[in-house]
């Protein structure tokens, strides 16, 4: 499952810092390297905000049965189709559903501060069909509704938290000097830490409750869709495992994955902005599966009109 | 100045709640008297001295987690080692030290769940280890003198506790210990990355430092989630309230001499650090409903903290880092750390 992915973080650094030689005379000053094209900070930033409004409302309606205000949304906003409020949530689950909401929409309130009136507006999100392709492609089911059990909403939310860390580790290297003395870096790498804390509540979730019932089937959903993410966005996956053993003095259980990371050096992986665009797009070319590989893709699965801003189409 | 700073410092820790409600104002006065000390630590440290800083921090962390998982330091040899979980070289630069802990440190783990986190994070610090020896070849520094027994004892009493505590007792125990490296490492991390050069071997270092940092993370949402969920199984809030006084303490230390507006953080107004427990938020506008505090992160941004590198220092050593220019030393680093960063 590992596969292509345990080239790990500085692989993918070397790829995105180190590779453009050929472009490296189109830059300007200030700006980073996403490939053939130069982005400034405002498109990187872009970018995230991009897929914090997806995360935002995939956790807004989980929560609340609504999305994001419309003042959060800028204006001319994009619908959002789908998502209802997950019923039947004890205490605990519905505390940590709305931690995360109110952190992705905190993310959103930030960064389109942070922009002004740079800021792209929410694009039009899909919160049904999306997950139906995705179950559909990933194997798991011809549909998928993560909004109809907790469990079911922990398999939703794994789609999007590890895509979230990936995307904002392979960004850190490209915001400019500018960009850094301004602290996007500093607010970038601590954004990039709340998704992870995130990733890591689903993980450890999923791992318990496979750990403490045989016949739980949605740490194997989880997987279909790391495998599924691991096509679409150049591996850089790793699967979740369900512990075995006992603990002796002299014996120790085998290790969960609640962590995902090179299995050489255990770094981050970090995703460039094609390999995270081919995953929301969910680049699926034919019925018969993903393309892996493919420029010019637009929109797709959670932006059936693609995302705003500069960083939109798949350059590779 | 220092004197003034640590008598405060012994009042807000000798009082958990004057610490909680004093709040912003109290805060202002500690953090800026510090001020030009804090200044002082971001200058021009080499892209080296940042690495063999967190290297030190990862020595901390791999034997924490050997010792818990397998019984062992990293640089002893151990059958039970499964794959993936290296025995580690800790020689380099500066002084080489030991390890301090008790006898059989290894968990009596009874959470099939809870072993596993400790057997996974114990081999994934260790190749942290490894890692940042190889990146750093000949300047790696040495492991320091680690000290996992006084330690914690210290820290406990600190955060009004007890006057011990033994992380490798129990399950829960352990995740409280845990607990209390997971979050410095996300807030260590998060504040070295804005240090690196941007020259390309500096922008390498940033991409590793980044994806180290999410690995950081995801240990963290781990502890705390698996804390949360021991709670609420037993239908307390027992353990929340442990790390509620262990963030307390964190703050407290880092605060002591260090102020800081971290990169892009709240940690300049409001606490760095934030325990396991239950908040209220805003949802769309709508009135306030309860959260959890999975995430350790600024209550406004939610971007995770971020803590200089003397803050850093501090926690680790216990507020050791309060005169400039001398080296920190104590509790979890009683000969201090190695390189330049200490």
């Amino acid at each position: 499952m590992v596969g292509a992915g345990a080239v790990g973080a500085i692989g993918a650094a070397a790829a995105l810092t180190g590779c453009g030689s050929s472009n490296s005379s189109s830059m300007t000053g200030g700006s980073g390297t996403g490939g053939s094209t130069s982005y400034t900070d405002v498109d990187i930033l872009n970018f995230a905000l991009n897929l914090e409004y997806l995360e935002a409302e995939f956790y807004l309606h989980a929560a609340t049965g609504s999305g994001l205000n419309s003042s959060d949304a800028g204006s001319g906003a994009g619908t959002v189709t789908g998502g209802t409020q997950v019923m039947g949530l004890t205490a605990a689950q519905q505390n940590i559903l709305n931690e995360i909401a109110y952190d992705e929409q905190e993310h959103v309130r930030f960064l389109r501060k942070a922009l002004g009136s740079a800021a792209v507006a929410r694009p039009a999100i899909d919160l049904t069909n999306s997950f139906n392709a995705l179950a559909s492609a990933a194997g798991i089911a011809s549909t998928f509704n993560p909004f109809g059990s907790w469990d079911a909403f922990m398999v939703g939310a794994f789609i999007f938290e590890d895509v979230g860390v990936t995307a904002y580790a392979g960004a850190a290297p490209l915001i400019s000097t500018a960009g850094i003395t301004a602290g996007y870096l500093g607010a970038a790498a601590g954004i990039m830490a709340v998704e992870a804390y995130h990733a890591g509540y689903v993980r450890t979730y999923l791992t318990a409750q496979a750990a403490a019932n045989s016949s739980y089937p949605y740490l194997g959903y989880a997987n279909k869709v790391s495998a599924l993410r691991a096509t679409l966005g150049g591996g850089n996956e790793t699967a979740l495992t369900v512990p075995t053993g006992t603990t002796t003095a002299t014996t120790v259980v085998t290790p969960s994955a609640i962590v995902a990371a090179s299995s050489s050096n255990a770094v981050g992986y970090a995703r460039t902005t094609d390999q995270v665009l081919h995953i929301v797009y969910g680049s699926l070319s034919n019925t018969s599966g993903a393309t892996t590989s493919a420029a010019g893709v637009a929109k797709g699965a959670f932006y059936p009109s693609g995302l705003n801003g500069k960083i939109t189409v798949t350059q590779s | 100045m220092a004197t003034q700073e640590t008598r405060i410092l012994d009042e807000l820790i000798a009082n958990r709640r004057t610490l909680l409600k004093t709040g912003g104002a109290a805060l202002a006065a500690l953090a800026m008297p510090a001020a030009a000390r804090a200044a002082s630590t971001v200058t021009s440290f080499s892209d080296n001295d940042i690495l063999n800083f967190a290297l030190n921090l990862e020595y901390l962390e791999a034997n924490f987690y050997y010792l818990a998982a397998f019984g062992t330091n990293i640089s002893t040899t151990n059958s039970l080692y499964p794959t993936g979980a290296m025995l580690q070289s800790i020689g380099g630069t500066g002084t080489q030290g030991s390890v301090t802990v008790k006898a059989n440190p290894k968990v009596p783990f009874s959470s099939l769940a809870v072993a596993a986190y400790a057997v996974e994070t114990a081999i994934e610090e260790g190749k942290h280890v490894n890692y940042l020896r190889s990146v750093l070849g000949s300047a790696a520094v040495a492991q320091p003198a680690i000290d996992l027994t006084t330690s914690f004892n210290t820290l406990a009493m600190a955060a009004g506790i007890g006057p011990s505590f033994d992380p490798f007792a129990n399950d829960a125990y352990f995740l409280i210990g845990a607990y209390i490296f997971e979050d410095v490492g996300v807030t260590a991390y998060s504040g070295a990355a804005p240090l690196f050069t941007t020259t390309s071997t500096g922008k390498t270092y940033l991409s590793a430092a980044a994806g180290i940092l999410a690995v950081e993370a995801y240990h963290a949402g781990l502890v705390r989630t698996a804390i949360n969920a021991m709670d609420v199984a037993n239908g307390n809030t027992a353990l929340q309230m442990l790390t509620q006084k262990i963030s307390a303490t964190r703050y407290a230390l880092s605060k002591a001499a260090a102020p800081s507006s971290g990169t892009g953080s709240g940690a300049a107004t409001a606490t760095d650090d934030i325990g396991v427990g239950t908040q209220m938020v805003s949802l769309a506008g709508g009135s306030n409903v309860s959260a959890s505090t999975i995430v350790d992160a600024d209550s406004t941004n939610v971007i995770a903290f971020a803590r200089n590198t003397t803050q850093v220092l501090n926690i680790v050593t216990g507020g050791g880092a309060t005169t400039s220019g001398t080296k920190a030393s104590g509790v979890f680093f009683p000969s201090g750390l190695n390189g330049v960063l200490s």
